[in-house]
């Protein structure tokens, strides 16, 4: 049985909010659940909150949070700065390491929290990375987002008549985008992790498995079930649902390092 | 946003309630608190940070707020009883009320809901004491003979409506991951619903209906109000309906949400009005229509 998470508010002007997920007991491993952003971070919200859970009641303490200018943490949404986000992730690791009293954290993320939890990583202090689908090229993936975002503005089951460009520009699925988080996004290439790192693909067979560069740098894949298309239009609310992902993530953070 | 305006808490009979409480800058014992709930299954945070948005918005204009996640939704728990969902729901929003009289100075509460979440709002508001209002987002509708009378004859005789429909069905048959939007909610029988309404307005509540246009295929006119739940209803002066055409079910464009933003604060500000929300009312009369007037001015026809 696990304690109930305890919310919380840290960092400068304890603008940031997040759910501490205490052992119950010392902990000597810390787990930091970086969320991913905009549409995907609704869809997770619940998988990361079993995961957390899961990861409590096996003494790993976990902390939740929301970066600046997403979810509850103070700021708009066209706030978001990468910069900022890895700022935050380090500030959390830094109140996870004060509330659980463990010496090693572990990174986590899915998606472009994967992406933001491998760029931080030295910052951050991670021992090991377990990353769910992470975005390594950000080039493609805005790409994907500007093509899925053209197709939404003429779908028909979302619209009975096409909107015009000028009401769908500068936002994607939702969201509002600067330009400022556009180019930050469309600059990210990921780079070779120092640290042991796992990726759990769960990309459908027809995606590009190669994983490069994490992969050629000793990144450890472990293929998961397809649990969702993450930009799927037609289900942008949808939570994700990934039981053996989630089995599959727990068993390797208890794995010591 | 001043980010000490908000405070999250965990609250509620079994301490398994979670919600952000945001405070105005200043005070004013006049205002109702507005309590969120969550729509469908999302977190409190609401569809593309709506309910984020919503209550920071309605902050600024005077209003004391809760986004919460009823139980088992979102961050919240179970509560360990054995009751139905409805009576579930009931005390959660008495244990939402509890926490919004603690924290602030609320003596009167408005609940804002889209979708299952203005159905949740339905249940609490039909029995609890202490709801002042309720805002209804795509809130209960049904068909009726007008609406079926207004949908299928003009399609009968337009050409276009059918290459329309049969495109539709082949694309839908064959894309395997693009299905048709279903909100999936199963409708307590309209008498009800309307009984209901009915009481809540005897009980002096004030009831705004603001339907988006996604649900095209459930509301296809301002008359169909009126047709649903009756005359006395529809035009009863504590109860406003309106309709925001070419959105979606859960304002996915900015723009979209910038509309529905602008109907509920003129909403509230002519229902409940703050001294804040007069303030920004007056600096606005300088650049622009005040919103309650800008709004008033493009109502739709409502359902008489």
């Amino acid at each position: 049985m696990s304690l109930p998470s305890t919310p919380i508010q840290f960092g400068p002007a304890r603008a940031l909010v997040g759910l501490f997920h205490a052992t119950g007991r010392p902990a000597t491993v810390g787990a930091l659940l970086c969320p991913p952003v905009s549409q995907t971070l609704m869809r997770t919200q619940r998988i990361y909150r079993q995961l957390a859970t899961q990861l409590a009641e096996r003494g790993i303490a976990a902390l939740r949070f929301d970066y600046y200018g997403s979810g509850d943490s103070a700021g708009d949404s066209v706030e978001l700065d990468w910069e900022r986000c890895l700022a935050d992730i380090a500030t959390a690791a830094a109140e996870l390491r004060e509330r659980s009293g463990c010496r090693e954290v572990i990174g986590f993320g899915a998606q472009l929290g994967g992406s933001l939890a491998l760029a931080a990583a030295h910052r951050a202090g991670f021992s090991r990375l377990v990353l769910w689908d992470p975005i390594l090229d950000g080039s493609a993936y805005v790409a994907r987002l500007d093509t899925l975002q053209e197709t939404l503005r003429c779908d028909p089951l979302h619209y009975a008549a096409p909107r015009r460009p000028e009401e769908v520009a500068g936002q994607w699925l939702g969201i509002p985008v600067s330009t400022r988080w556009r180019a930050q996004l469309e600059a990210w290439r990921a780079g070779p992790a120092d640290i042991p790192s796992l990726i759990l693909d769960s990309l459908p067979a027809e995606a590009d498995h190669t994983w490069a560069p994490l992969q050629t740098a000793g990144a450890r894949i472990e293929p998961m079930p397809h649990a969702s298309d993450w930009l799927n239009l037609w289900r942008l609310e949808h939570a994700v649902l990934a039981p053996r992902l989630l089995n599959a993530a727990v068993a390797a953070m208890e794995q010591p390092a | 946003m001043n980010p000490s305006t908000e405070r999250i808490h965990r609250f509620g009979r079994s301490q398994h309630l979670v919600g952000v409480v945001g405070q105005p800058a200043q005070g004013d014992a006049a205002a109702p608190g507005i309590i969120v709930l969550n729509t469908g299954l999302v977190h409190r945070v609401g569809p593309f940070r709506m309910h984020v948005e919503l209550t920071r918005r309605l902050n600024a204009l005077g209003y004391p707020t809760l986004r919460m996640d009823l139980s088992t939704m979102g961050d919240s728990g179970a509560s360990a009883e054995a009751m139905t969902r409805e009576d579930q729901v009931r005390a959660d929003v008495r244990d939402a009320i509890e926490l919004m009289r603690r924290e602030t100075a609320c003596t009167r509460f408005i609940l804002l809901g889209l979708c299952r979440g203005a159905q949740s709002a339905h249940v609490a508001a039909s029995t609890e004491t202490g709801i002042a209002g309720v805002v209804f987002l795509d809130g209960f509708i049904y068909r009726t003979l007008g609406f079926r009378i207004r949908h299928y004859l003009p399609r009968l005789f337009q050409l276009r409506r059918w290459s329309g429909f049969l495109r539709r069905k082949v694309r839908q048959a064959t894309a395997t991951d693009a299905e048709p939007v279903s909100f999936g909610s199963v409708y307590p029988p309209r008498a009800q619903v309307r009984d209901e309404i009915g009481d809540m307005l005897r009980r002096g509540l004030q009831l705004y209906f603001l339907y988006s246009g996604g649900i095209g295929e459930q509301f296809n006119h301002p008359r169909q109000f009126g047709e649903c739940y009756g005359r006395a209803i529809a035009r009863h002066p504590a109860l406003r309906m309106e309709i925001l055409a070419g959105t979606d079910h859960t304002y996915t464009l900015v723009c979209d949400r910038e509309r529905m933003y602008r109907h509920v604060e003129a909403w509230l500000l002519a229902a409940f009005p703050t001294t804040a929300g007069a303030a920004a009312e007056n600096d606005a009369e300088n650049d622009a229509e005040p919103a309650a007037r800008r709004v008033a001015g493009s109502r739709q026809e409502p359902g008489r």
